[in-house]
């Protein structure tokens, strides 16, 4: 079954769906969330950045598995 | 001169390709995996413990008591906001690396194993061809870099709590 949600631009993949977009916009509101989430428990700047950015990075890695395996192949030469 | 001669007379001058028996077969060696591809995923899944690394070692030299491992604890500690860090350590760690160097080896690999001689069937050949790309192969070694380390932390760390 192909699924084409994503396009691939170097290491990104760029929704050219309405699923992709939904997707996008959920990881998008959900690292907001993580990052009121963080700042709320933190002590200081460092401690929300250090946090922030791994689960950044994790909904990143989360994101681009999906992209992965749901990319619209380009037609070969 | 007829048509019928003409195209025989052509026929016969034409230059027949030499065929060098000796010359080894030409092969279309395909990947299972799309190098390309296979590149892009495989920064997302090493760019975490890459970070962890990186803070490590910003840590490690900006603090003149602490050492290696302690670094790599108090680090460990910093990240208790990441929910479930505990259950998802090993797999960043650990089994993000090695589906990195898999798929990267699928991608820049392949392998034949066939016949030479066939009259002889025990005489057989194995190729292993390993194709030059840049990326799959620095991605690659930083994914064992990446699994050196953290094995190595995790040794010393059932180590030091057994002593």
């Amino acid at each position: 079954m192909k699924l084409n949600w994503f396009t691939r631009k170097g290491i990104f993949y760029l929704p050219v769906s309405l699923i992709g977009w939904v997707l996008l916009l959920f990881a998008v509101a959900y690292a907001v969330y993580v990052f009121i989430d963080i700042d709320s428990h933190s002590h200081s700047v460092s401690d929300t950045l250090t946090n922030f950015v791994f689960n950044l990075l994790l909904i990143g890695v989360v994101y681009s598995i999906i992209g992965y395996f749901t990319e619209a192949r380009k037609p070969k030469a | 001169m007829t048509e019928n001669e003409e195209f025989l007379k052509k026929m016969e001058n034409l230059n027949v390709p030499e065929i060098n028996p000796r010359e080894h077969p030409k092969m279309v060696k395909m990947a299972i995996l799309n190098a390309d591809r296979s590149a892009a995923l495989g920064v997302w899944l090493i760019i975490l413990p890459c970070y962890f690394l990186c803070c490590v070692c910003m840590y490690y030299f900006f603090n003149a008591k602490a050492g290696w491992f302690g670094s790599m604890f108090a680090l460990v500690t910093n990240l208790d906001k990441t929910r479930g860090l505990d259950l998802l350590a090993p797999f960043i760690f650990l089994i993000m690396p090695v589906v990195c160097i898999i798929i990267n080896m699928l991608a820049i690999i392949h392998v034949g194993y066939r016949k030479i001689d066939p009259d002889n069937n025990r005489v057989r050949e194995l190729n292993v061809t390993i194709k030059i790309k840049f990326w799959n192969i620095a991605l690659i070694l930083l994914s064992v870099a990446v699994l050196l380390a953290f094995l190595g932390f995790a040794m010393t760390e059932s180590v030091s709590v057994k002593n």
